[in-house]
């Protein structure tokens, strides 16, 4: 990299590049010496590269303004350059819906605005077209309200702008940017408050009203930004390099900024409601998602000597850097814990950290990046970042009982992977107390699948020593994951004849026999004496046996002898019986269990129905509050038809590709042909039409070449578009069954809709009936003299006030949970399928609570309920 | 996304010398690969702990453990084929330079899994890497090739015995999945049985853009030389040469 490219790149930095120098004048002045004397042979790769880097680091973007100022007083023909270029960029941005993209050079056209490279007034007209295309958007009569995600995310833009100028706007054209901020405060009257129903981190929150009265993101921002033009914008956490040389830059000139035209509004909407709507609505805000959550885990202590609008900007500076360094460990981390504000952020760090690992639907990047980044701040900040951890962790495990069903899961699969990076060290002792809690108790169930984890990614032994200091947690580690097989030679158990059949059949696999052979084998001599029942038996199991040692045996013994299983199970019934002695087989082994039904699924030897209808039958019914293992199968099930069909969808855009490039190949070739054809030659000294034959030849042959090509891709799309139609009906077959499943036995537990009209409602039903309970916590009272930690006459309360909940109720929870969680996972899928689900399923007879889970995770109006 | 800091054509700098096409071809092959090389891991690390971990990058297809030649017990590298490229890319981000059962392993992109590569090139049989290691992991060489920690584990853990059973007498079947894709992409398309010898598998250590990763594997070798000291604190995680400064520039910065 040649210098002034490492010195654009690295300003601001702590770095080799700038010697020890951390003070921002400093470096703006050495890297603008050095790029004043690049500029003449190199302007435009320096002008590309200036941009890429205030992109890609946009928490340098008041450094890169100055320099860029700088650079428009050296040449304004430079300055004037980096402004088309980002008018241009800006509005590939706004077409192509680019959100991060459009904030960020938002952000950048302010800085530079501070620096006298562009007019305000000019960046005061690119709000003003944003705003009234908000505003248009949200009218009901001339716009398209479903689609408010979009205005909110452009006011957002604007306001977002204002910390970085805000003085400047209100210094240079004050009547303007006041008209900017009234036409704002019109906005927020017209939208709706945007509740975050169905998305937020505790059930709690969606039902205590809290979703509704709390102000949602953008009044948040709203307020905060009127806090900081109250304290006349002066602010700690953006730096202002641009002062120190004033006197230069207000002799620079200031350019214009080109027009720019937001998108097209959507087309109006007949209906304020409805299906079309909640479509739309769903559509618009997957394509622009509010970045952020506030996950509040700390008490507010911990980040007060920060103003109201240091945290929106702390926040903004550290998911810009999750988002632009990712994949970059060193530099992302050592970005994360060097940011350029004057005040400690550590607490703020894990919250915004954790706030992206838990969000709904999805976070940006799949849960293991933040689980990385987290291992390497434990390791950039050794003394400070793992206690914030750990406090992260123990404010989360004291509401785990309203935490969100998907996000216990990511916690459970973050935590254990965490501690197994740092030698599965933690203080159990503190949770022992889980173990008088009912087994059904989330915080007891939270600690024993964390234990499960921990066990698939380490060893059963490992992880009981590091629960030595809580020894009686043993209690619920899995048990030791052997299989359970019915025909063992152990001695002193008797061999049946089923024994006998099972060493045969293994006798023939060893002896390498073809799947036929067996095939044959089984429907001759064994089928016939033995019924189908023990013969399913027999012959899963022996071949499970086989292929126990791992998971290449299994998928070796799949692949070999699947056909014989597939012989057996011909039906949905059959594949239910097999999923069972898969289940028995490997009951000691939840991992082994899931991923044999996984890979059974991929062999196409059982349907994800079959897998539901196993999921739902009475001995999962029975677990499904108490562990994670029905529920770790059927999302397999769910995500392995998701992939299907995004695989196909991938493959057919491709192919799409393809087939434009076949048909302008062989249109070329046929022009080419025909031009040769229609060419009149002499032949023999008379005139005859056509080129000669020499010439033709070749030419005909690549018409008729690139025309079959042309019809062998287009015959592939169309296989494609079958199989995606198909995949698509197995889809609908899947969540129709889904949800019929849910309902039933949602229906049969759950009380009368007068008793449990709410969440809160079920969990104090219990409390009516609190007699009982009282009693038991008085034993646990006794159990914690017994040698317990003081300590834990806190968690006795605590663990009554979890008794409180029974077990029934808890089973409720935990499966409308579930419901709302795989709702909103697959929601763009579920979608496209409501009218067929509205009308078969969510009509008539459906618990209210259970159409309520429902509806949150699709975020459908609520109040649809009743009228539907 | 992080298009700055990252040299696209610095995918991988160690070249497999088995094969057999060009230097671009490789590196086409490395792009569009959905297979990945993990190595430095432990013997007894099963296949059912790489599938815990790798698949929280995305849905495996397939786990091909590196094997002893002799002893038909893995040793010390495997590899994972996804479906699609964008896990596979996941795992090489995500996962390369943190700890499987106690080690750090190290996660690249493979050009291709095919039959034969599963064996250990070592001159003893096992992975070619332990036998250039000492510098960093003494244990594996001392005594023979099993060290303390070695012994330690096998008081509660057995290698996995590739070599008998019923399965053992089967040659690994490559044959299409009726799954997702059809099996064919991701596997090179020839074929060089017979020529299994000793070669080298030539790796660039010093190619890591990330030096942390480095540190942590010298800093994890010392600590699993005595394998009875825990380290109070974790690792530490340093930047090439002036981390410590960084520290204190962070503290005072918060301080003031």
């Amino acid at each position: 990299m040649s210098s002034w490219r490492s010195l654009i790149l690295r300003i601001g930095d702590k770095c080799p590049e700038y010697g020890s120098s951390s003070d921002f004048k400093e470096h703006i002045e050495t890297c603008f010496g050095v790029l004043r004397r690049e500029l003449e042979h190199s302007a435009n790769d320096i002008i590309d590269f200036l941009l890429q880097c205030a992109e890609q680091l946009p928490h340098k973007i008041p450094l890169y303004g100055t320099v860029v100022g700088l650079l428009n007083l050296e040449n304004e023909d430079v300055g004037r350059k980096i402004v088309e270029n980002i008018q241009i960029n800006f509005q590939n941005a706004l077409d192509s819906e680019s959100c991060d993209r459009i904030r960020i050079l938002m952000r950048l056209l302010t800085s530079m605005m501070c620096s006298k490279v562009l007019q305000p007034v000019s960046l005061v007209v690119v709000f003003e077209t944003l705003l009234s295309s908000a505003a248009t958007t949200v009218d009901e009569e001339k716009g398209n309200p479903s689609w408010q995600a979009r205005g909110d995310f452009y006011v957002a833009c604007i306001l977002s702008c204002l910390p970085w100028g805000g003085s400047e706007f209100f210094e240079q054209v004050p009547d303007e940017i006041e008209r900017v901020m009234v036409g704002i405060e019109a906005y927020l009257s017209i939208r709706r408050h945007n509740s975050d129903t169905g998305l937020s981190f505790f059930d709690d929150d969606d039902e205590s009203g809290k979703g509704s009265s709390e102000k949602d993101f953008l009044e948040d921002l709203w307020d905060r930004i009127q806090v900081l033009s109250s304290t006349g914008w002066k602010l700690d956490s953006v730096p202002r390099p641009h002062l120190s040389f004033e006197a230069q830059l207000v002799a620079g000139k200031s350019h214009e900024f080109g027009p720019i035209n937001a998108p097209d509004q959507p087309e109006p909407l007949s209906q304020l409601s409805g299906v079309p709507y909640g479509k739309q609505k769903h559509h618009a805000e997957l394509k622009y998602p509010q970045r952020i959550r506030r996950l509040n885990i700390f008490p507010a202590s911990k980040t007060e000597d920060m103003q109201p609008i240091d945290r929106f900007i702390v926040e903004e500076y550290l998911l810009d850097v999750l988002l632009f360094l990712n994949g970059c460990r060193k530099e992302c981390a050592s970005y994360m814990v060097g940011l350029p504000v004057p005040f400690r952020y550590e607490y703020l760090m894990a919250e915004t950290i954790f706030s992206q690992l838990l969000l709904l639907p999805q976070p940006p990047f799949k849960p293991i990046y933040y689980t990385l980044v987290i291992m390497d701040l434990c390791k950039a900040l050794p003394g400070a970042f793992p206690a914030v951890v750990a406090g992260a962790v123990r404010a989360l495990f004291e509401k785990i009982a309203d935490l969100d069903m998907e996000c216990r899961t990511r916690l459970i699969l973050w935590f254990s992977h965490h501690l197994s990076n740092f030698q599965f060290i933690w203080p159990w002792e503190e949770w022992a107390y889980v173990l008088d809690l009912p087994k059904w108790a989330p915080q007891r169930v939270f600690v024993q699948e964390v234990l499960e984890r921990e066990v698939r990614l380490s060893y059963w032994d490992k992880v009981k020593q590091s629960v030595e200091n809580a020894p009686a947690l043993e209690e619920l580690l899995p048990p030791k994951g052997s299989p359970n097989f019915n025909y063992s030679m152990e001695e002193g158990k008797e061999r049946t004849e089923q024994h006998a059949l099972s060493a045969e059949l293994s006798n023939k696999v060893k002896g390498r026999q073809t799947a036929r052979e067996i095939i044959s084998w089984v429907e001759e001599s064994v089928l016939p004496h033995h019924g189908l029942e023990v013969t399913l038996t027999m012959v899963v199991q022996t071949l499970l046996d086989i292929g126990s040692k791992s998971f290449t045996h299994l998928i070796t013994v799949l692949e070999r002898y699947g056909q014989v299983i597939a012989r057996i199970c011909h039906d949905q019934d059959k594949q239910i019986m097999l999923i069972a002695e898969v289940s028995s087989y490997w009951k000691n082994n939840a991992q082994m269990t899931a991923i044999t039904i996984d890979r059974m699924m991929g062999y196409r030897l059982i349907s994800n129905l079959a897998i539901v209808r196993w999921v739902f039958s009475s001995a999962n019914i029975e677990q499904f509050h108490t562990s994670d293992r029905p529920w770790e199968v059927l999302r397999n099930a769910v995500s392995k038809t998701y992939n299907r069909i995004s695989d196909l969808r991938k493959e057919i855009l491709s192919l799409q590709k393809n087939v434009l490039s076949a048909e302008e190949a062989a249109t070329k070739a046929k022009a080419e042909l025909d031009a040769a054809e229609s060419k009149l030659t002499l032949v023999d000294g008379e005139p005859v039409l056509g080129e000669n034959p020499a010439k033709m030849k070749p030419l005909k042959s690549n018409a008729e070449k690139t025309k079959e090509e042309e019809i062998s891709v287009r015959d592939s799309l169309e296989a494609k578009e079958a199989l995606l139609a198909r995949a698509l009906d197995e889809n609908e077959a899947l969540f129709l069954s889904l949800y019929q499943n849910f309902s039933n036995v949602l229906m049969e537990r759950l009380p009368e809709d007068s008793k449990a009209q709410t969440l809160r409602a079920l969990k104090s039903i219990q409390a009516d009936e609190m007699v009982v309970d009282l009693d038991e916590s008085s034993e646990m009272d006794v159990d914690n003299e017994n040698g317990r930690p003081k300590k834990s006459q806190s968690n006795g309360e605590k663990a009554s006030k979890v008794h409180n909940v029974g077990d029934k109720e808890q089973w409720c929870l935990s499966t409308l949970g579930y419901v709302k969680a795989f709702s909103r996972q697959y929601a763009s899928e579920i979608w496209p399928h409501i009218e067929k689900l509205d009308a078969e399923i969510f009509s008539e007879n459906v618990h209210p609570l259970f159409l309520k889970a429902v509806y949150s995770g699709l975020r459908r109006p609520v109040s649809e309920v009743s009228s539907s | 996304m992080a298009s700055l800091f990252k040299d696209p054509s610095k995918l991988s700098a160690y070249r497999d010398r088995r094969f057999s096409g060009t230097q671009e071809e490789f590196e086409r092959a490395l792009q569009t690969s959905t297979t990945v090389y993990i190595g430095n891991m432990s013997f007894y690390t099963t296949e059912e702990q790489v599938y815990e971990l790798f698949s929280r990058a995305g849905e495996i297809k397939k786990i091909i453990m590196g094997l002893d030649k002799n002893t038909k017990t893995p040793c010390g590298f495997c590899f994972v084929l996804y479906y699609s490229r964008e896990d596979t890319e996941d795992a090489v981000k995500y996962i390369s330079g943190t700890i499987l059962d106690d080690r750090p392993i190290r996660v690249d992109f493979d050009w291709g899994f095919q039959e034969g590569r599963q064996w250990g090139r070592g001159r003893s049989g096992g992975q070619v890497r332990d036998e250039y290691r000492t510098d960093y992991d003494p244990d594996i060489l001392s005594l023979g090739g099993y060290g303390k920690l070695v012994q330690r584990e096998l008081e509660q853990r057995q290698l996995v015995d590739y070599g008998t059973g019923s399965l053992g007498s089967f040659p690994p079947v490559m044959t299409p999945y009726y799954g997702r894709h059809g099996g064919s992409h991701g596997h090179g398309g020839y074929h060089r049985h017979g020529r299994d010898y000793h070669r080298k598998r030539h790796r660039d250590d010093d190619r890591h853009t990330n030096d942390s990763s480095r540190r942590t594997l010298d800093h994890e070798s010392r600590r699993n030389s005595d394998p009875d000291s825990r380290p109070e604190k974790n690792p530490r995680f340093r930047e090439s040469g002036d981390s410590d400064e960084d520290e204190e520039e962070y503290d005072r910065k918060r301080r003031s």
